[in-house]
């Protein structure tokens, strides 16, 4: 019954009930989860449906939402998420909470509140993060597909890591309605799968306009997988010289092999210029933390969540809850946003940083003028040692070095696994496209992954 | 840009954040190292590029009211909630 998780989502459909696949999903994390900690909570109660997993930091009706922080308690959220009540109107069922770095902050899901979730291909290795969970939980096989969410490669980095498919769609084609806010003008839901028509299939049920998010674009939703095996014949990839001319080792020809593969279908691939993305960490880490800063002001101990028990002042209440319930590092993105606002420091910083990134925009314009898509490896390295880069903050941010600009920009992205280190550990390869491209998007990454053949790997730990 | 102990305690107030000596301590540091690579912003010519919201435009609705979140499940996630409907907080005023 297990094996009906290994098969792509519509042959398993065709061999079994809503109700076997959900069995069988959570028979999977019974098994798993307690190895691998990428669910939160289990919704035993589940019902019948294609099983999806559920980010933390998207709210769900009749269970938790946690965020992975202490601050919000035992909180129940009253409504769903537009995407996730999509989901479930589509004929998908939520078989749990995926593990995440608290509010999303972070690259290695290490800083969750409950414990980091674990990588199945080395268990003493990082999941990536903050979607972490969600990418353990494809991974692994316990559920075909999740939802993550995506501040600066928060899906496509934990998919990296992991060895399997990450999309963040354009910036305004999934209802942020529900997912818990970060960074307002980068934020959106992502979608982890397997294959990339799975990936297209659930982009089709959640995008779309929505009136409860003002951010949600009314661009007509496309038929995602319409040109899924058309191959890419004379399409144009540029890849960003100022990303690869740092690469070198096993990233370096596993990037080369993956344009080979890509040249033998046809596809003209040169190189690209995108000068101001060296700035994108330095950018997204003003612009996001500043965001999050007034985003995360709501958790004050007085509607929700965790309230000290020591205070006995309204500002101990405020100071103390938030003390208490918060991480280091969500305290220390809090900091440097709030610094970045701060009078005296507005236009050095939060005004600067969203000029340079307006340039940022402009270099992608000109770049995409060129091309069809852009590439790049979608991380500098694969998954890392637990505890390895958690004492240097900095050092953990640079992982988004690849992604983060993608995020900026607002454009769709792709991570589609593209090999093995010699550790056995999953390489990627990220694909840009121009915003409301992703059909473009999943043609191009569908002829890779059907010249490759990688999903079909399975990870130690499933065997 | 250097973060020293007293700036820290004056972001920390403003953000509602209470740390303790060690910690305030250990977040300045960090924060600067931070800041260091942030600054790099500094050497970016971004002429032509300063007025980068001119023109946007928040969409707004109609106003016209909607049904309200359910009450039960406002109050079943306050830490302090009252019969009649009120968040409950420690006195305001006199503080």
């Amino acid at each position: 019954m297990t094996d009906l998780l290994q098969l792509p989502w519509h042959e398993a459909r065709a061999a079994a009930s809503g109700r076997e696949l959900v069995e069988a999903s959570i028979r999977a994390i019974d098994a798993l989860n307690p190895k691998l900690n990428a669910f939160l909570h289990i919704a035993r109660d589940a019902g019948e449906g294609m099983p999806v997993a559920v980010k933390d930091n998207i709210v769900t009706t009749g269970m938790p939402t946690t965020c992975a922080s202490k601050i919000l308690g035992a909180f129940l959220s009253p409504f769903d998420a537009t995407a996730v009540a999509r989901l479930r109107t589509a004929g998908c069922s939520v078989v749990g909470k995926t593990n995440l770095d608290e509010f999303a902050m972070g690259s290695s899901t290490e800083h969750s509140a409950f414990g980091p979730a674990r990588n199945p291909w080395d268990t003493s290795r990082v999941p990536g993060g903050s979607s972490g969970g969600s990418a353990v939980a494809v991974a692994a096989r316990m559920v075909p597909a999740a939802l993550g969410s995506e501040t600066g490669g928060s899906v496509r980095q934990p998919a990296a890591l992991c060895g399997v498919v990450g999309l963040k769609p354009t910036y305004g084609r999934v209802s942020r309605n529900g997912l818990v806010a970060f960074g307002s003008s980068v934020d959106q839901i992502g979608i982890v799968t397997k294959t990339v028509r799975e990936c297209a299939d659930i982009l089709g049920m959640i995008a779309g306009h929505d009136p409860m998010d003002s951010t949600a674009s009314t661009h007509p939703v496309d038929d995602y997988a319409a040109d899924f095996d058309t191959g890419v014949r004379g399409l144009r990839f540029g890849v960003v010289r100022e990303a690869v001319g740092q690469l070198e080792g096993e990233v370096r020809a596993n990037f080369d092999e993956a344009l080979r593969v890509l040249r033998s279908g046809g596809a003209i691939v040169d190189e690209v210029s995108v000068p101001t993305i060296g700035y994108a960490i330095a950018i997204y880490y003003i612009v996001a933390n500043a965001e999050a800063s007034a985003n995360l002001s709501r958790f004050d101990g007085i509607r929700y969540g965790h309230r000290s028990a020591r205070a006995r002042t309204l500002r101990e209440v405020y100071f103390e809850s938030r003390g208490e319930g918060f991480g280091d590092e969500v305290k220390r993105r809090i900091m440097l946003g709030t610094f970045a606002l701060s009078s005296g420091y507005y236009d050095a910083y939060y005004g600067r940083a969203q000029a340079v990134r307006a340039k940022l925009r402009a270099d992608f314009d000109a770049a995409f003028g060129r091309f069809d898509y852009l590439l790049t490896p979608t991380t500098p390295e694969p998954a890392f040692p637990i505890g390895a880069k958690t004492d240097d903050p900095l050092s953990m941010y640079l992982n988004d070095i690849f992604t983060a600009p993608a995020n900026l920009v607002g454009i769709p992205a792709i991570a589609v696994p593209s090999g093995f280190s010699r550790q056995r550990l999953p390489l990627s390869l990220q694909i840009m496209a121009p915003r409301f491209e992703e059909r473009a998007l999943f043609r191009a990454a569908g002829f890779f992954e059907l010249e490759t053949g990688y999903w079909r790997e399975r990870p130690p730990v499933c065997a | 840009m250097k973060i020293d102990r007293t700036e820290a305690k004056r972001i920390a107030d403003l953000a509602h954040l209470e740390f303790d000596d060690a910690a305030l301590e250990r977040m300045a540091g960090e924060m600067t190292k931070i800041l260091s690579y942030i600054d790099q912003l500094r050497e970016v010519d971004i002429a032509g590029f300063e007025d980068v919201a001119a023109g946007e435009q928040t969409p707004l609705r109609d106003d016209v009211p909607r049904p309200p979140v359910d009450r039960a499940a406002v109050a079943a996630n306050a830490p302090a909630f009252s019969d009649d409907g009120h968040f409950v907080v420690p006195k305001v005023i006199g503080d």
